[in-house]
C-alpha cells in the first residue's frame, strides 16, 4: 500500500465490524429494507441481493428479486424460456462457462473460466485496496480485471496475468513495462456513462500517490481528453494496435467503445484494425462521476447495441473471428446471460462488484472526501473500510453466485456451454410492462 | 443556407450591407479572452474575438425548502450505543468519537441527538452501520415542489442548476427508467473519434451556440464588383438558442417581466413579453421581443425605438403585413399554438411571407389534440422539409421543455431555438400551485423577498447550466455549432426504432408505435 492509514487500527476494527454486521443484517432480512435505498435500475432488492451474494456466494432465494430491476425496459423486460423440468439437464450435469478471447486464429490463446470480467476503474477513482481486491479475485476465479486509466500500482504486478492494462486518451500511467505485463491491453476510446466527453478526476482525489502514478501534479484536477488526439480513422487506430503489439507481441487487444448510431460500423473498423475484442460500453452503466445529462441521453443502452452489432458482424462474415463483450448496465448474472443471448460472447461487470463490497449507489462518489463506504475514494481514512482481502472474498463470492446462476440457467435451457447461448434470441421472451 | 459562424465574432464583424446591425448586447468593456494576441500585444485593428461567457455566481435559495432526507434517530438506543462504546474503547476517544457520517450530519454539538438533517446526502452509511439506531427516509414534503409534468425531481435539478450554474454531475450510472415516452424515448448520438475542434481539452470549448432568428435566402446574387445584390431579410442574432418566454398570466403584473428583460439582455438573447406590459413598465430595448395581438399593432408606435424583434400572437395576415411594413428591420415571429389545423396555418403564413414562427404547446408539452410536443415539432419540421421550405424558416418552440436535455432534443427534432417558460419560474423557487397546465390558468407562488439582482442571477445561472449541458451533447456528437444540430435526425436515436431492430425477433415483443 502506498499511503499510511489515516486512522487507528482500533477505529478500523470498530467501523468495519459495524459495516459488515450491517451488510449482513440488511441482506439477511434481519432488519427492514432501508426505505431510501435503491432506484429503478438498481432496486433495493438488487442491492441487498448482491450484498447477500457477496457474503455467501449464493442467491437469496425467495427473499429478494435478484434477477431484474424495475426500469421497465431492456433486460428488465426480457426473460428466458426455460424448458419444462423433465427436459432440463440434470442438476449435476457439467456446464462450460469458459470464454475464449482470441478468435482471430493466430497469436496467444487466452480463455477465461467465466464469461465475464471486471471493468476499468482507475487508481484515483477507487482506492488501491479496491484495485488489489479485484485483482486478487480475478486471479482466484480465473478471469480478468482492468486497471482503468490511472496507472498500475506496483502491488498489482503480482497478479499481472489477470490484469488488463488500459490505455486511454490521457495515457495516464501508461508505461512500456505495464503494457508488457498485460495479457490483454484495452484501448478505451469512449465510455458509456459519458460517451464522447473524456474523463475528469477531481483535484481532491488526486493525492500525492495518485499523481505520482499518473505522472501529474498533486491536488490538481486531471482531464482525460476526448478522443485520442492521434486517431481520426480506422488506419490511425490500426497504428495504435500495432504500437501495442510492438511493445507486447503476446498481448491481445481489446477496443472499448461507446454505442453511437453507427456502433456496428465501429465494431467492423475495430476488427479490421486488428482488435481481438470489441467491448461495447452501453450508456446506463459507469462507476465514476459523469454529467447526468450524458448518462441518460447520450448513446444507446447496451441491450439495443449488442444485437445490432452481432447481426452486422454475421452479415459481414466475421462474427466468429471477433469476441464481442457487453458492458454498461450489466447488473446481474441474468443480465450477463441475456446479453449473451442477444449476441455478445461475454460481459464486463463493475458496478455490481462495488455493490458486492458495500456500495449503496448513493452517487456521492465525487462529493467531499469520496465514498463513505471506502470504495470510490482515495481518502486515507475512508479507504481503510475495505481491506483487499475482505474485498477479494466478497468478489469471489459474487463470482461464485453468478457462476452458479449461469450454470443453472444453461441446464434449464438444455445447453452445455455458454457459447451455445450466443445470439439465441429464440430462447428469450419479451415481458409485458409491469403496472407502475 | 446556413453560413458557418464564429460565436465570438464581434467588433468589426463583416456583414452584408443590407443586413441590420444588431445593437451590441454587451458593453465593449466586458470583452475579454481575446485570442491570437500575446500577453503584451496591442489589440490589432479589425475583427476582435471574444469567447461568449455567462457570468455565474453562487445564489442561494431564498426559500428554505424541506430537506431531501429525514434522519430519524432513536435517542435511547443512541445513548446506549455511546455508553457501550465508551466502555469498550475507554481512553481511545478518536475511536469512540468516530461518527458514521462524513458529511457532518452528526457533527453538531450534541451529535446524533440533534442531527443536522440539511447535510444528509442519503449515502445511508449510518443506517447500514447502525440499523437499530438510525433510519433515513426520503422527505415526502419534497413532493409538493412540482406537478405531474414539472415533477419534483425536475424542479430539484433546476434548483441545483439555478443556484450556481453548475451542471449536475453524480457518481455511479444512470438511475432512471429505460427510455420512456416523449423526450425520454430519444437518445442522442456520439462520435468515437470526431470532436468539434482540435482546440482545447475536449474540443467543446469553442463550440458556438449562436442562432439567428429570421428568414434566409435560397441563394445570393452578386454584382460584378462583388457587391451583394440580394436583399437580406432582417435577422436577430442570439448568443444561445434559449429565449425567455412570457410569464403565466397570473404573474403578468409581477416583477418577472422586468427580470426577464434584464436577464435576456445580460445573456444576449430575447425576452418575449406582452406589449402592454412592455409599455407600462418601460421595458422596451434590444433584448425585448414584444408580443403583439393583431388589435395592438397601432400601440407599437408608443415604443421609444423600433424593436429588434416582434412576436405576433396568432396568424393574422393584415396584422403581419402592418408589422413587416411598419418595422422593416425587425424580425417578426408568428406565434402559433398547436391548435387544430396548425399545419395549414403554418403553410399559409409562410406563403404570405412569414419566416419566423414560435410554435407553442402547453406547459405539459401537449397540443390541442393531446399530441406531445416532440412529435409535433418533428411533424412541423418534416412538413416544411416536404414543402421545400425548411431552410427559409426559423422555428422557435415552447411548452414541455423543462430539463436541459430537452433543449438539444427539441433542436434535433427541428427547432432553431427554444423559449423557456416554467423552468424559469422553478429557478426562482416559484412552484406550481396545483397542476400548471397552461399559461392562462397556471398559478405559481413567488417567494417573498424576491429581488431583481437575485432573480436575474438565478436565470443566468440556469441558462449557463443548460448551455453547458448543450455543449456536452454537441461535444459528444462532434458538432461545432448548435445550428448544425437542427433537424439532424440521423444523429437521433428513437427507442421505438431501436427496440424494433433489437427485439423484433424476440417472442412477445410488440413495437411501440404510437407510444412515442
Amino acid at each position: 500500500m502506498s499511503e499510511e492509514p489515516g486512522v487507528s487500527p482500533l477505529t478500523i476494527d470498530k467501523v468495519t465490524h459495524y459495516l459488515h454486521a450491517g451488510y449482513h443484517a440488511r441482506s439477511w432480512g434481519e432488519v427492514e429494507v432501508p426505505p431510501a435505498l435503491g432506484d429503478a435500475r438498481w432496486t433495493s432488492d438488487l442491492i441487498l441481493a448482491t450484498w447477500y451474494m457477496g457474503e455467501t456466494g449464493r442467491v437469496p432465494e425467495g427473499r429478494f428479486e435478484y434477477r431484474v430491476g424495475a426500469s421497465g425496459g431492456g433486460f428488465d423486460r426480457l426473460a428466458f424460456k426455460t424448458l419444462p423440468a423433465a427436459e432440463r439437464r440434470a442438476a449435476d450435469a457439467p456446464v462450460d462457462l469458459s470464454l475464449p478471447l482470441n478468435r482471430r486464429g493466430s497469436g496467444r490463446e487466452l480463455t477465461l473460466e467465466l464469461p465475464f470480467y471486471g471493468g476499468g476503474m482507475s487508481y484515483g477513482s477507487v482506492s488501491e485496496h479496491i484495485l488489489l481486491a479485484r485483482a486478487m479475485a480475478a486471479h482466484r476465479a480465473g478471469t480478468l480485471t482492468s486497471t482503468g486509466e490511472g496507472g498500475y500500482p506496483p502491488s498489482l504486478a503480482r497478479y499481472r496475468d489477470r490484469v488488463i492494462t488500459q490505455v486511454a486518451t490521457g495515457l495516464f500511467g501508461v508505461e512500456e513495462r505495464t503494457i508488457q505485463y498485460a495479457p490483454m491491453v484495452e484501448f478505451k476510446y469512449a465510455q458509456g456513462a459519458k460517451p464522447g466527453l473524456g474523463g475528469h478526476l477531481l483535484g481532491s482525489k488526486t493525492t500525492t500517490a495518485v499523481s505520482r502514478m499518473r505522472g501529474s501534479v498533486p491536488w490538481v484536477s486531471l482531464f482525460s481528453p476526448f478522443p485520442f488526439h492521434s486517431v481520426y480513422s480506422v488506419e490511425d487506430h490500426k497504428k495504435h494496435v500495432d504500437w501495442i503489439l510492438t511493445v507486447n507481441p503476446e498481448a491481445l487487444v481489446s477496443v472499448k467503445v461507446s454505442t453511437p448510431v453507427d456502433v456496428d460500423m465501429v465494431a467492423i473498423g475495430s476488427y479490421y484494425a486488428g482488435a481481438h475484442v470489441v467491448h461495447l460500453d452501453g450508456s446506463f452503466g459507469g462507476t465514476g462521476a459523469a454529467p447526468e445529462i450524458a448518462k441518460k441521453n447520450i448513446a444507446m443502452p447496451i441491450e439495443l447495441a449488442v444485437p445490432k452489432v452481432h447481426k452486422h458482424l454475421i452479415k459481414e462474415g466475421i462474427r466468429d473471428h471477433l469476441t464481442l463483450i457487453a458492458s454498461g448496465g450489466i447488473r446481474t448474472a441474468h443480465d450477463v446471460a441475456k446479453a449473451i443471448a442477444l449476441g455478445a460472447d461475454g460481459a464486463v461487470i463493475a458496478t455490481s462488484e462495488l455493490v458486492a463490497m458495500g456500495c449503496t449507489r448513493c452517487s456521492n462518489c465525487e462529493r467531499g472526501r469520496g465514498c463513505p463506504f471506502g470504495l470510490t475514494t482515495t481518502d486515507p481514512e475512508l479507504q481503510e473500510w475495505v481491506t483487499p482481502e475482505w474485498g477479494a472474498e466478497r468478489l469471489g463470492n459474487l463470482y461464485r453466485a453468478f457462476s452458479r446462476q449461469l450454470a443453472e440457467l444453461l441446464r434449464e435451457l438444455g445447453l452445455a456451454t455458454i457459447r451455445e447461448l450466443r445470439g439465441r434470441t429464440d430462447l428469450l421472451r419479451y415481458l409485458p410492462e409491469a403496472p407502475s | 443556407m446556413q453560413m458557418p459562424r464564429v460565436q465570438s465574432l464581434r467588433d468589426g464583424e463583416a456583414r452584408p450591407a443590407a443586413a441590420p446591425t444588431p445593437a451590441p448586447l454587451r458593453p465593449a468593456a466586458d470583452e475579454e479572452g481575446e485570442v491570437n494576441a500575446g500577453p503584451h500585444a496591442v489589440p490589432p485593428p479589425g475583427p476582435r474575438y471574444r469567447r461568449y461567457h455567462i457570468d455565474t455566481a453562487d445564489t442561494p435559495d431564498l426559500l428554505r425548502l424541506p430537506h431531501r432526507f429525514r434522519v430519524e434517530v432513536r435517542r435511547w438506543r443512541l445513548a446506549r450505543l455511546l455508553l457501550t462504546e465508551v466502555g469498550r474503547y475507554f481512553g481511545r476517544w478518536d475511536t469512540v468519537l468516530n461518527r458514521p457520517c462524513v458529511y457532518g450530519v452528526f457533527g453538531g454539538p450534541v451529535g446524533g441527538f440533534k442531527p443536522r438533517q440539511e447535510l444528509c446526502v442519503g449515502c445511508l452509511r449510518c443506517t447500514v452501520q447502525h440499523p437499530d439506531v438510525v433510519r433515513i427516509v426520503r422527505n415526502p414534503e419534497r413532493r409538493r415542489l412540482g406537478d405531474s409534468y414539472l415533477t419534483p425531481e425536475r424542479v430539484e435539478t433546476i434548483l441545483y442548476e439555478a443556484k450556481a450554474g453548475n451542471l449536475p454531475v453524480r457518481g455511479q450510472g444512470y438511475r432512471g427508467r429505460f427510455g420512456g415516452t416523449g423526450f425520454d424515448g430519444m437518445w442522442t448520438d456520439m462520435s468515437e473519434i470526431v470532436r468539434p475542434t482540435r482546440d482545447g481539452i475536449h474540443g467543446r470549448e469553442t463550440i458556438s451556440t449562436v442562432v439567428e432568428l429570421g428568414g434566409a435566402c435560397d441563394h445570393l446574387e452578386f454584382a460584378p464588383d462583388g457587391a451583394l445584390l440580394t436583399p437580406q431579410p432582417p435577422a436577430a442574432t442570439l448568443e444561445l438558442p434559449l429565449l425567455l418566454d412570457l410569464p403565466p398570466d397570473s404573474l403578468a403584473a409581477s416583477a418577472l417581466p422586468a427580470i426577464w428583460a434584464r436577464a435576456a439582455g445580460e445573456l444576449g438573447t430575447l425576452a418575449v413579453l406582452p406589449l402592454a406590459g412592455v409599455l407600462a413598465a418601460g421595458l422596451a430595448g434590444p433584448a425585448v421581443m414584444p408580443l403583439v395581438a393583431p388589435a395592438e399593432v397601432a400601440a407599437l408606435a408608443a415604443l421609444p425605438a423600433p424593436p429588434r424583434a416582434l412576436a405576433l400572437a396568432g396568424w393574422d395576415r393584415d396584422a403581419f403585413r402592418a408589422l413587416t411594413e411598419g418595422y422593416p428591420e425587425a424580425v417578426v415571429a408568428v406565434r402559433l399554438p398547436f391548435a387544430a389545423g396548425w399545419q395549414a396555418t403554418l403553410l399559409a403564413a409562410v406563403a404570405a411571407g412569414a419566416s419566423t414562427f414560435h410554435l407553442e404547446a402547453d406547459y405539459h408539452g401537449r397540443g390541442a389534440d393531446g399530441e406531445f410536443v416532440l412529435d409535433l415539432l418533428l411533424a412541423a419540421h418534416r412538413l416544411l422539409l416536404a414543402e421545400g421550405l425548411r431552410d427559409r424558416v426559423t422555428l422557435i418552440g415552447s411548452g414541455g421543455i423543462v430539463a436541459a436535455e430537452h433543449v438539444p432534443k427539441a433542436i434535433l427534432a427541428g427547432l432553431d431555438a427554444v423559449a423557456l417558460d416554467t423552468p424559469l419560474l422553478a429557478a426562482l423557487q416559484a412552484f406550481p400551485e396545483g397542476e400548471a397546465r397552461d399559461r392562462a390558468g397556471a398559478r405559481f407562488g413567488l417567494p417573498p423577498g424576491l429581488g431583481p439582482e437575485w432573480a436575474v442571477q438565478r436565470v443566468k445561472n440556469l441558462a449557463a447550466a443548460w448551455r453547458d449541458q448543450l455543449l456536452e451533447i454537441l461535444g459528444a456528437m462532434g458538432l461545432r455549432e448548435v445550428r448544425r444540430l437542427r433537424g439532424e435526425l440521423g444523429r437521433a436515436m428513437f427507442q421505438a426504432e431501436l427496440e424494433a431492430e433489437a427485439f423484433g425477433d424476440v417472442e412477445g415483443f410488440a413495437p411501440r408505435g404510437a407510444e412515442r
